[in-house]
């Protein structure tokens, strides 16, 4: 006799009751009394720090709206919902979870997650329901590549980030202030992050016509432990520029080990990475002096008027006088362009919404002033980085490009001679 | 000839940490049979509770360490009153304690979230990044003070087993336990304790880490299946096995480097599991139950 | 050579059936939302994998905590396929990717002769090692970015009936190999290897067939899974989480019978959704309770669970029985 058979009621059973739980929508909607807007972030998982940070940028955008009342649509004032689930920083549940969003808390419209992975699974579910999913967190150039016309991204291809690293830092070679040739050292995580800071670092190289060599080009895992023997080898390499792409928790490792090896170079840079407090609290001003990053967003551009300054004043407000990064800034700004393209529509229709958002032509916090969603780069943003140095005073002034510049870079490390 | 040098140091440096990390999983295995899934949460314990006695009392991660030890011993003792006691022991137990251990690093994982959120966090200390010139190359005082824990503990552990009472009833726990009782030693009192210890050297390892690296409420995964490596390189129970296959794994993980991609480097390691499971189970330097 | 007599018995046979055909039909007949055909798309795949696992954890004894390699191994070959400038179609990709991960699986035949947690700790190693060495292998898998299949409107509704008749033939495939004379020799092979090599089992033969075939299974789970999602990724498929899934489902409803990986992935997929939903901050915590509770109280999980109701209840019954009959 099989023992499985009787259970067998009892097990329907119980999945019967597990799938109503699972299944029961949060929220019921009947007539159009309010926008509702999905989303997921990495709340817990290997991505919760940034989440978490996302999440502060949603929460303004938002609250700033529903002090305005709502957005205007077919001639009244109606408020508009956030709601956001934790995708834990996997795939499957991202998945999941936005499926469940639009399937069965029908929201209207959707935001997106935090990482490139989870993005570029995530955005499936929307292409195949149609409705418009606008994100600042996934940065990899493959995600917009797959011809979908309802995903739109706030944030700048990583590769772009090494481009205009490099870019700074031709200024300073054709300036005398770096040996040309310049040996590099290319080390990146192996994520899809790490993996588009060195094809822009490395095509830069390869089409600067010899002016750059890159000597070590190695990736390593995340949450690394030990970088004895990588540094090793770029010590042995005898390079002048230090360019490595990590998170914050590798960046700290790796910088500590850099440092307790007795390294330095002319040029050193974690990506985007350097100028967060965190990193510079962690290792000491000291340590952390003259490394650069590219960043999509930095509070410095408040200096000038504009959507920046408002940015920062009513992130302040809100937040105990806290100064936001770029983190806060691309969720905020993903919030408002859905905002604004819902608003210009007039009415809750995910297709219209879909052609304002590929018309998107506005003002923006991100540099470069405007922002525009053009279909030739699959709808994500092409908007350029900007480059922070520390310097010793423990400020981190932005150095390029000219038009965003608060101060002017250090081109070659003066603690490290020749 | 510099770079040769270099890449020893790093080894020996990495094989003090890798060893740190390896004595409480083998000491628990080598005595009770299980394998604790739970000592990366242990561990991670462990580098929380640094981080809060820091943050908060401003004390010193070294000199913290009594402090961290005893929390986590009678964590272990607990686990084990209340969880692990129940399993039943031998072969039959396998993955039965396994999984409940691995139940029993969820909850922790989840304590973790909900008490300290799962930002990345970092002791500071003013000697964070010192470093003192050996050999040519600089190495920092942290490691240094993690290798001299990794050669002080199985010299510490040796003394207890071979000179105490304790360690002598430990060592006869381990050989047969059943015999055990018939002489009159507690098995479960020493199953409690060795348990403890097992915990404490895997909180110690945690505390030693965060003065390394930063960590968050995920801290300890990787450590825990690095720790497998060395363990089973050891000869599954062995202290002084522990620490000359820590040398052993640091050692052919460094000098990979020089013959295939960092990345890779880190496959070398299970590579090595595996292979030593098959071909010489008993680990590098045939089984022994202890010392 | 095995004889296959009445593999499936009609007392398990019929309701087994009826739920099929139901589960085959509902979609047509009452209608659900894309969000819960979605949800039992994905429960399917993980009974199908589950089960498949439990052919090495449960029937053979041997706890194997590598086989997300497998699963990866499948979905990256089925996706390589249909990512081909001649596409496979999609069934073939990822029957191919079963085959590729089942002789992937022969690779394994030298670890087959530990025993216990020497298994487990070696399956570990070549979980971790694959991981690695796949991530590495960027022209393979893409590397850390992955692989992005194009969006196929109609496969994610095909896909429910696909991983439904899957999980049909993983049902029946089970039954097969419990009740077969395979099935005797697996449990003898679980209890005493080498009595069992005394009695004539070759245990080779056998342990080495219920590797190959439960690492094609796994691996024709990955391919679907990466239609699934359209898009797969080292990290995920290769994963120690991943690995430890398979476990988990198996373990939580009963390791070693035929319900239980069927309810541990009905509670992993379905719990999990309910959890995240509503207790966002202790689903980890709910989890590792749930496990330590049922390793504690109940070794064969959630079916051992119901086995024991179900006996209270007919006890209950009986002793009424008697109570009434008596004058």
């Amino acid at each position: 006799m099989s023992p499985s058979r009787r259970p067998l009621p009892l097990a329907l059973a119980t999945a019967a009751v597990l799938a109503a739980g699972a299944l029961a929508p949060s929220s019921a909607h009947a007539a159009k009394d309010k926008i509702v807007v999905g989303a997921t972030l990495p709340l817990t998982g290997a991505e919760a720090r940034v989440g978490g940070f996302f999440k502060e940028g949603y929460d303004l955008a938002f609250e700033e709206l529903s002090k305005k009342g709502g957005l205007d649509v077919g001639g009244k004032k109606l408020p508009v919902q956030l709601v956001l689930l934790d995708d834990t920083s996997t795939q499957a549940t991202a998945v999941s979870l936005a499926d469940r969003l639009v399937n069965s808390d029908r929201v209207d419209f959707l935001l997106g997650t935090y990482a490139s992975h989870l993005v570029e699974a995530q955005s499936t579910v929307a292409e195949e329901n149609k409705i418009p999913y606008v994100n600042g967190g996934g940065g990899a150039t493959k995600i917009y590549k797959r011809g979908f016309k309802y995903l739109f991204g706030l944030i700048s291809p990583v590769e772009l980030l090494g481009t205009t690293l490099m870019q700074w830092i031709d200024e300073q070679q054709r300036a005398g202030k770096l040996p040309k040739p310049a040996k590099i050292a290319l080390l990146w995580e192996n994520t899809a992050h790490g993996k588009d800071f060195r094809k822009g670092v490395s095509d830069f190289a390869g089409k600067s016509g010899g002016a750059y060599q890159i000597a070590v080009d190695e990736s390593f895992e995340l949450n690394g432990k030990d970088f004895g023997a990588l540094l090793g080898k770029v010590k042995a390499a005898a390079v002048d520029l230090f360019l490595v792409d990590a998170h914050l928790p590798d960046y700290i490792t790796m910088h500590r080990q850099y440092v307790a090896a007795g390294l330095c170079h002319k040029i050193v840079t974690y990506g985007a990475r350097g100028a967060e407090k965190d990193a510079i609290q962690a290792l000491g001003p000291e340590n952390t002096a003259y490394v650069l990053s590219g960043v999509w967003w930095s509070p410095q551009l408040a200096a000038k008027p504009g959507p920046s300054r408002d940015f920062v004043t009513a992130f302040k407000a809100k937040y105990g006088g806290r100064e936001p990064e770029w983190f806060q800034a691309l969720a905020y700004e993903s919030a408002r362009v859905l905002f604004s393209a819902i608003q210009q529509t007039g009415k809750v229709d995910r297709e219209a919404v879909r052609e304002k958002l590929q018309a998107t032509k506005m003002q923006s916090l991100l540099p470069g002033g405007t922002v525009e969603l053009k279909a030739q780069f699959g709808n994500q943003v092409q908007n350029p980085f900007v480059v922070q140095q520390n310097q010793k005073d423990g400020s981190a002034p932005i150095i390029f490009p000219p038009d965003a510049a608060t101060g002017t870079g250090v081109g070659a490390n003066p603690k490290c001679p020749k | 000839m510099a770079r040769f040098v270099d890449l020893a140091v790093s080894a020996v440096l990495l094989a003090g940490l890798y060893a740190t990390m390896a004595y409480g999983l083998g000491l628990i295995y080598g005595v009770l049979r299980v394998v604790n899934l739970a000592h990366g949460g242990v561990i991670m314990a462990g580098a929380y509770l640094g981080w809060v006695l820091h943050g908060w009392v401003g004390l010193d991660p070294y000199a913290s360490i009594p402090i961290v030890v005893a929390a986590t011993f009678l964590l272990g003792v607990a686990m084990y009153r209340v969880l692990v006691r129940h399993l039943p022991r031998g072969a039959a137990g396998g993955p039965a304690s396994l999984l409940l251990l691995f139940g029993v690093w969820l909850v922790l994982r989840n304590a973790a979230y909900l008490l300290f959120t799962g930002n990345d966090q970092v002791i500071r200390t003013s000697y964070s990044t010192h470093a003192i010139p050996l050999l040519g190359s600089w190495v920092s005082v942290n490691r240094l003070a993690v290798l001299a824990i990794a050669v002080v503990t199985p010299a510490l552990l040796q003394l207890l087993l071979r000179r105490t009472y304790l360690g002598r009833a430990i060592r006869a726990v381990a050989q047969n336990a059943d015999s055990c009782t018939l002489v009159g030693i507690d098995v479960q009192r020493i199953y409690t304790i060795t348990f403890g210890i097992g915990t404490a050297l895997a909180g110690l390892a945690g505390l030693l880490s965060a003065t390394l690296f930063s960590f968050n409420p995920g801290f300890g995964a990787s450590e825990l299946l690095k720790s497998f490596v060395v363990v089973v390189l050891g000869g599954l129970g062995s202290v002084l096995g522990t620490g000359l296959a820590a040398l052993i794994l640091a050692v052919v993980e460094v000098f990979a480097i020089l013959v295939m991609p960092s990345y890779l480097t880190a496959a070398v390691g299970f590579v090595m599991l595996v292979l030593v499971l098959v071909l010489r189970p008993g680990g590098l330097f045939g089984q022994r139950v202890l010392g | 050579m095995t004889r296959w007599p009445a593999i499936f018995p009609p007392r398990a046979a019929i309701p087994f059936a009826l739920v099929v055909v139901a589960l085959a039909l509902l979609p047509v007949l009452v209608g659900v939302t894309p969000y819960e055909r979605n949800l039992f798309t994905l429960t399917f795949l993980m009974i199908s994998g589950a089960l498949a696992w439990n052919w090495m954890g449960g029937y053979l004894g041997q706890v194997s905590f590598g086989h997300a390699a497998l699963f990866g191994l499948g979905g990256f070959v089925a996706a390589r396929l249909m990512l081909h400038a001649n596409p496979t179609p999609a069934p073939i990709a990822w029957f191919l990717g079963g085959v590729a991960a089942g002789i992937f699986s022969l690779g394994a035949h030298p670890m087959l002769r530990l025993r216990g947690p020497y298994f487990s700790i070696a399956t570990i190693g070549v979980g971790e090692a694959s991981r690695l060495l796949f991530t590495y292998w960027e022209e393979f898998t893409g590397g850390a970015s992955g692989l992005s299949l194009p969006i196929d409107i109609g496969m994610k509704a095909l896909l429910y009936w696909w991983a439904l008749g899957l999980m049909a033939l993983v049902v029946v495939a089970s039954f097969l190999i419990r009740r077969s004379t395979l099935g005797l020799q697996l449990l003898a092979i679980k209890a005493d290897v080498d009595a069992a090599a005394d009695v004539g089992v070759n245990a080779t033969f056998y342990q080495d067939l219920v590797m190959v075939l439960s690492g094609a299974v796994v691996g024709l789970t990955g391919g679907l899974y990466a239609s699934f999602f359209a898009f797969i990724e080292p990290s995920d498929m290769f994963g120690f989480d991943r690995s430890i899934a398979f476990v988990l489902m198996s373990v939580i409803g009963g390791v070693g019978t035929i319900l239980g990986p069927v309810l541990g992935a009905i509670v992993f997929v379905l719990l999990r959704q309910f959890l995240l939903a509503s207790y966002p901050q202790l689903y980890l915590g709910l989890y590792g309770l749930l496990l330590i509770l049922i390793i504690l109280f109940e070794p064969l999980g959630l079916t051992g669970l119901g086995l024991r109701v179900a006996r209270a209840v007919r006890r209950r019954r009986a002793g009424a029985r008697r109570v009434v009959a008596s004058p």
